[in-house]
């Protein structure tokens, strides 16, 4: 990072002084100006703030690539594991201590690639941990390959020719696995995910936040800003949250309707 | 002279036979007479109609530290596969072999037909026998075991004991049939084999034939209905011996390496165990599913062994003792997690029972070839701690012991066993831990350093104060970024430097905690000085106590702490001895890799990957020749 200490200094200063970023560690984000992971943090230390959490009860784990450096920039405990096995260490900790509130935070590579065998398990378990997937359909910290959420045609340095393999369906993967909760999001409406996040905490069992975000560096064409506020918009009016067969169907008919799409009763 | 008693029984079957079955009670039967056992199975790794299972069982009046090379008694369940056994019979050895067997079996197959002239052959209608008594063949192994307790004289109510115990839970039926199938093996060897075939094994006392059973009140005590009522007696062993013998071995238990480590971690007041189905480290994973949620703790069975390991690490980080047990594929995969491990700090615990390898190798045989991939496994200078058991009552000490370690060096540590250590059972007093041994060895952070905590401060030791999550004023970030002391990732030349040598220090520092070389001579200078770990160091030692016995100049020393290693103490020891030899069951040689160096010369390297157990007499061979 090239901010100069004084400007460091400064920001460090007001970030202390100001109550409502309280949740903010005095490391700031080293994410790209305009990165969609801003609106996300946003969410989530609102979500905390409003549900007064003590800090010091938060663990915070995450996996590798740029979603994976969010343990750093919040003021709570953190554990950044490796490539993909945020959420069986965030097992290990829930397990340990289920006092304390549980997150794993990671990306599309981490969650869907390399850590993708973790998801099911986590989700038949049903361990009471807040997991959010940052879904940017690209590799960014590694300069831009496709993810398993690429669509087909998806061009990049590593796939010239455009992507072959077919996307996976975050949301309808965590539902056919048996995730209690399951809500759809998108970086661009921190408010949105604040919302679902207090309901998804307040959750007893495993609780997953699909959140739609943008690459700005390295995405130009498929999940811009521009493209992702025009597909998304809130579930039907008429969605039934509590029913897992019409949440199936809304996740594989409409990817892009956003709200809290199952919650199981207990 | 002392009376002693070393007797190696092997049973032989196919899998199915009820071969491993067989060798468990027989096992427990001789632990409750009084003998000590050190017993090992080797089967297929399929369930059923795939191979040859032999157990093997060795019974004395003494600790053993190895198996034997020579059978003394081999019970045949399977004469086509019992003839692989042949080659290993001792002089005048006892055949028990099935006389009437099924009528599949082809003709010219029977053992009788092959052992060596001075064998003692016992027929017996095994099936025949079993079926008339219960109904069925099934119980033909138990009416094996009735035959070899007619002849040795141990009493049926030790064998029936042995028999409830492992068949009350399958109802009255099975366990009628089982003791019907015993006593009529029992009955036939009573009445049929005649005095003269009795088999000469070594007298137990000065005076022969009345002393010849192992337990007093077996055999005499016919007709059969007194058979088996007397108290097993063991003949004393040297004047006045007798009581305290007997005293002594009631504190022993008869024990698997596997459950010693599951009584270790218990002990250590374990709370979580995450663990995947693999050979032979599975028993672990089953035992603690019975025994941990009584105790208020709990095992899940996770999707894989990066799972596992990852839940260790997440367990500790939150400040509870966790544990993984695993093998060499399922070692191979927790990689990455164990050196991240070592990057944040983070404690954790894993059993490697090695087997044979490389990939998925040879499941259910021995071999000590993770050796490397244990202390130098994984990406970067990973330094951990890597300590080996040499026996089972080690494998309870050092699983107990891996815990405080790990804690007070916030490393991994992996515990590193092999397969013939796992699955023996052996004799051994386990003596409960003392509130000592299962202290927490976390260093907190003062509360002094609330506010302005480093997580990773650079100590003389090494060793930082640990926050736990749930502690107010000590958020951090642990992270397996190279980072500062605060654990903020940080890349610059000087901050790697540092903290690779703060984390080097602290696993180095950790020697003075681990088991220290222990040594077997009269001191003094030496023709031949055997080093050796694992399993193999009893083999080893009983080749260097013979050689003592027949005056050659001989020593060996136990290596226990492989990494960090006492170098000093090995180098002290190397400088008195001509040759060192290092016998392991590995191609190449891994610990000679590891501490050769130390030598003056070059160690002579004695390597078998056989999948079975070193040989004593392999070894002792090689002393001779470097004499």
């Amino acid at each position: 990072m090239k901010t100069s200490g004084k400007v460091l200094a400064a920001q460090v200063e007001r970030i202390r002084d100001s109550k409502r970023f309280e949740i903010r560690s005095e490391n700031l984000p080293t994410w790209c100006p305009g990165c969609g992971y801003f609106g996300i943090h946003q969410g989530l230390n609102n979500a905390i703030q409003r549900l007064g959490l003590p800090h010091h009860q938060i663990v915070i784990v995450s996996g590798i690539g740029c979603a994976g450096r969010y343990p750093f920039f919040s003021h709570t405990y953190g554990l950044h594991t490796v490539h993909g096995r945020a959420l069986p260490v965030s097992t290990g900790v829930k397990l340990a201590n289920p006092e304390l509130t549980v997150f794993a935070v990671g990306g599309d590579g981490d969650g869907l690639g390399i850590g993708g065998g973790h998801l099911p398990h986590i989700s038949r378990r049903n361990v009471d941990v807040n997991y959010l997937l940052f879904d940017n359909s690209i590799y960014g910290l590694t300069k831009g390959q496709p993810s398993p959420s690429s669509p087909v045609g998806f061009k990049t340095k590593a796939s010239p020719q455009g992507s072959v393999d077919a996307p996976l369906n975050a949301t309808l993967l965590a539902l056919s696995y048996g995730a209690s909760f399951v809500a759809r999001l998108f970086a661009g409406d921190p408010d949105g995910i604040t919302d679902a996040l207090v309901q998804g905490i307040r959750h007893k069992g495993f609780s997953f936040f699909h959140l739609y975000t943008s690459c700005v560096t390295f995405d130009k064409a498929f999940k811009t800003w521009e493209h992702l506020k025009e597909w998304v918009h809130p579930l039907p009016e008429n969605h039934d949250s509590s029913n897992l067969k019409q949440a199936i169907h809304e996740a594989m008919d409409d990817p892009f309707s956003l709200g809290i799409v199952y919650k199981r009763m207990e | 002279m002392m009376a002693q008693v070393d007797l190696t029984v092997e049973i032989c079957g196919m899998s199915g036979d009820g071969t491993i079955a067989a060798g468990g009670i027989l096992n427990e039967a001789m632990s409750r007479a009084g003998l000590f056992v050190l017993a090992f199975d080797s089967y297929p790794a399929e369930i059923r109609g795939f191979g040859r299972c032999v157990t093997h069982s060795r019974v004395g009046d003494r600790e053993m530290r190895a198996l034997s090379d020579r059978t003394h008694v081999l019970i045949s369940l399977d004469d086509k596969e019992s003839q692989s056994r042949i080659p290993f019979l001792a002089r005048e050895a006892v055949v028990f072999f099935d006389s009437k067997p099924p009528s599949y079996v082809e003709e010219g197959a029977s053992i009788a037909a092959h052992v060596e002239p001075d064998a003692r052959l016992f027929g017996m209608p095994f099936s025949e026998l079993a079926a008339a008594a219960s109904g069925s063949t099934r119980g033909r192994n138990l009416t094996a075991l009735g035959g070899f307790a007619a002849v040795f004289g141990i009493p049926s109510r030790t064998f029936h004991e042995v028999i409830e115990k492992k068949f009350k839970a399958k109802g009255e039926k099975v366990l009628d049939a089982n003791l019907k199938s015993f006593d009529a093996g029992h009955r036939f060897a009573l009445e049929r084999l005649k005095v003269e075939q009795i088999p000469p094994i070594p007298p137990l006392v000065k005076g022969g034939r009345e002393d010849l059973p192992l337990v007093k009140g077996g055999r005499e005590d016919l007709p059969l209905e007194k058979a088996g009522m007397g108290e097993p007696v063991y003949p004393p062993l040297e004047k006045g011996g007798r009581e305290d013998f007997l005293e002594e071995a009631e504190e022993k238990i008869l024990i698997s390496g596997n459950e010693a480590v599951v009584r270790g971690a218990l002990d250590a007041g374990l709370a979580l165990y995450f663990g995947y189905p693999i050979t032979p480290a599975t028993p672990i994973m089953e035992s603690l599913a019975k025994a941990l949620p009584d105790r208020g703790g709990r095992v899940v069975q996770m999707e894989d062994e990066i799972a596992s390991i990852g839940a260790v690490l997440g367990s500790f980080f939150a400040g509870k003792r966790a544990m993984t047990a695993t093998s060499g594929p399922g070692f191979a995969l927790m990689t990455e997690l164990i050196t991240h491990g070592v990057m944040s700090e983070t404690p954790a615990v894993i059993i490697n029972a090695q087997r044979g390898g490389p990939a998925t190798g040879l499941p259910s045989k021995t071999e000590q070839s993770d050796l490397h991939a244990a202390v130098f496994g994984g990406p970067g200078d990973s330094a951990r701690i890597v300590i080996a058991p040499t026996d089972v009552r080690e494998c309870y000490d050092f699983t107990l012991m891996s815990f405080q370690l790990a804690e007070r060096y916030q490393t991994p540590v992996i515990v590193l066993t092999d397969f013939f250590l796992n699955n023996r059972v052996e004799k051994v007093e386990i003596p409960g831990a003392s509130e000592a041994r299962r202290a927490n060895w976390n260093l907190y952070p003062e509360e002094s350093a609330k506010g302005r905590y480093e997580r990773y401060s650079i100590t003389e030791s090494g060793i930082s104060p640990r926050a736990i999550p749930g502690a107010e004023g000590f958020l951090f970030s642990a992270t397996g970024l190279e980072h500062t002391e605060k654990g903020r990732p940080d890349y610059s030349s000087d901050i790697h430097s540092k903290m690779t040598e703060k984390r080097h220090r602290k696993i180095r520092g950790a020697l003075k905690d681990l088991p220290e070389p222990v040594e077997w001579s009269s001191g003094g200078t030496m023709d031949v000085g055997v080093i050796a770990w694992g399993s193999t160091f009893g083999s080893a030692l009983e080749a260097v106590l013979s050689g003592q016995k027949e005056g050659m100049q001989v020593g060996a020393l136990k290596i226990t702490s492989l990494f960090p290693y006492h170098a000093e103490a090995i180098r002290a020891f190397m400088k008195r001895c001509k040759e060192i030899l290092i016998p392991e069951l590995n191609y190449e040689g891994q610990l000679a890799n590891l501490i050769g160096h130390l030598h003056a010369k070059d160690v002579v390297r004695l390597n078998r990957t056989t999948g079975m157990p070193m040989s004593p007499t392999l070894i002792y061979e090689r002393i001779k020749s470097l004499i």
